[in-house]
């Protein structure tokens, strides 16, 4: 026995491949071993794995939702931009046109308004008193108030009117749904650390002077640590596969709620959603086991 | 193959070893002894890194325990036999497993598991009993399932930690002669105990501790 001894032995790479897949193969039998063993405790795991993943998913399916409904509301949303009698509406244009954030705009010459407006009205030959105007429509409606303001500052503008109210409540509906759901992530992703750390140190419990026995006699700490992340990422994965139904179920409702806003959908919304609570059951959980584990296996 | 220089452990304050130098060489048999206390499991626990020793060096076999990397260890474990005094074997597995399960992790062939560890419960004497769970056994048969565990990887040092302090006096003896024999075999035996009677039957070299530090060591010797 010497340093060279344990650093490595020199062995073909096929034998390393064997003796790597039936390490594999016995890792997973003491992974389904440690489930096995778990009984009934498994279903209380899977369960409440189940019931956060279920409520985060939810959560996050609707945030989307809403983002989507409050997004397509805001393109609606346009800013009435009155210019000054004097003004030159091709330097207007030009200078709206510029400012960033502004998405399309529409110019109503004040001769076209004036027209329109004697058609629906009956009116005496007056002089003409509309103004050009230009209907500007913004990328996001959260920039809506900024643009506005800056179009304020131009110099061929006399006055300009947004539905400055219901574009405040719209981005506070918006910036509530993003915060909810970062909140309610922290919230689960800590609720599942927590519930899987605690399940873990049970398992430990019960298998401590195996554990100990294994240190002592020279198995590797992965191989010890192996089954019990894995037996996690399980408990993640089954929690996973129950609360991908409620979140489908949702899902049928909030195609009908689009369909009303005549919102258009996109197919890998509900992709990304099952993806988002797949990686947290699972990564979430095999984590917490690591970290369960890791102060027990201190050499 | 082993060799410590300058080794004291203390905790809190307390010297459990005290400036020990010791050297034993590829394939003797010692005893450790000493009343409770002295400092013999610690001794033993830094040879196998389950501690570490405040101050010095702790050799074995040419490797530097003490500055082994913690991700090593489990690899210098795998080249040592070691036997406990509470056998610490799995109940719920029968004395094949129990015997299997370190090699299973090594990712060796079923066949090559199975080849091991009938040759190591051959060497126990234990052959006939392969399938009986721990709680089924003696005392002795128990610490034979132990010896045979830690044979069964093929060590080249053998360490055992009272090995015969649960055990009556004809059953530590049949215990110190399958330690012997595998000795013989040219493994490094390294045995601490109280047992009067066992270090005076065999007169090998006896190493004799006395609060952390080594007051007799003695080729041939006994106990005193």
């Amino acid at each position: 026995m010497n340093n060279d001894s344990i650093n490595s032995n020199k062995r073909s790479k096929a034998s390393i491949i064997v003796t790597d897949i039936i390490i594999f193969y016995r890792v997973l039998m003491e992974t389904i071993k440690g489930i096995t063993q778990a009984g009934m405790m498994n279903i209380f795991i899977i369960g409440t794995m189940a019931a956060i993943l279920t409520i985060f998913g939810c959560i996050f399916r609707t945030s989307i939702a809403l983002g989507s409904v409050v997004k397509e509301l805001g393109k609606v949303l346009e800013i009435s931009v009155y210019l000054k009698p004097d003004a030159n509406l091709k330097d207007a244009v030009f200078e709206v046109r510029n400012i960033p954030s502004v998405d399309r705009i529409n110019v109503i010459p004040k001769q076209k308004a004036w027209t329109n407006f004697r058609k629906t009205v009956d009116l005496p030959n007056i002089e003409n008193p509309l103004p050009d105007t230009l209907h500007v429509r913004v990328k996001s409606q959260k920039d809506i108030k900024q643009v506005a303001k800056s179009i304020e500052g131009l110099k061929e503008v006399e006055d300009v009117k947004y539905a400055h109210e219901l574009a405040e409540k719209m981005r506070e509906v918006s910036d509530i749904s993003h915060t909810a759901t970062i909140i309610i992530l922290i919230v689960s992703g800590f609720l599942t650390m927590f519930i899987i750390n605690n399940t873990i140190q049970i398992v430990i419990a019960s298998k401590r002077k195996e554990i100990e026995i294994m240190r002592l006699m020279g198995v590797s700490d992965w191989y010890i640590r192996m089954p019990l992340v894995l037996q996690g990422a399980f408990y993640g994965l089954s929690g996973t596969l129950i609360a991908i139904i409620p979140v489908l179920i949702l899902q049928r409702y909030i195609d009908k709620t689009y369909e009303f806003f005549a919102v258009p959908q996109n197919p890998m919304t509900i992709n990304v959603v099952i993806a988002t609570i797949l990686f947290m059951g699972v990564v979430f959980c095999a984590c917490g086991s690591f970290v369960s584990i890791k102060k027990h296996l201190n050499i | 193959m082993i060799n410590l220089r300058g080794v004291c452990k203390q905790y809190k304050g307390t010297f459990a070893l005290n400036n020990i130098d010791l050297d034993i060489q590829q394939g003797e048999f010692v005893f450790l002894t000493g009343s409770s206390g002295a400092g013999k499991s610690t001794l033993m626990k830094l040879l196998y890194r389950e501690e570490k020793p405040s101050v010095g060096n702790v050799l074995v076999a040419g490797i530097d325990v003490v500055r082994l990397p913690a991700h090593k260890v489990p690899l210098l474990r795998r080249c040592m036999g070691i036997i406990f005094q509470d056998y610490k074997l799995l109940e719920k597995q029968n004395v094949y497993d129990n015997v299997a399960f370190v090699i299973r992790t090594l990712g060796l062939s079923s066949r090559d598991i199975d080849n091991r560890v009938k040759s190591a419960l051959k060497i126990v004497g234990l052959s006939h009993k392969m399938t009986s769970k721990p709680t089924e056994l003696s005392g002795g048969e128990q610490q034979r399932v132990g010896i045979a565990r830690a044979l069964v990887n093929g060590p080249s040092i053998l360490i055992a930690d009272e090995p015969t302090g649960n055990l009556d006096p004809q059953t530590s003896l049949e215990i110190m002669e399958i330690l012997e024999k595998i000795n013989q075999r040219g493994i490094t035996t390294l045995i601490s105990t109280h047992d009067h009677a066992m270090v005076n039957h065999f007169r090998k070299r006896v190493i004799t501790l006395e609060h952390g530090r080594i007051i007799k060591d003695v080729q041939q010797g006994t106990y005193e």
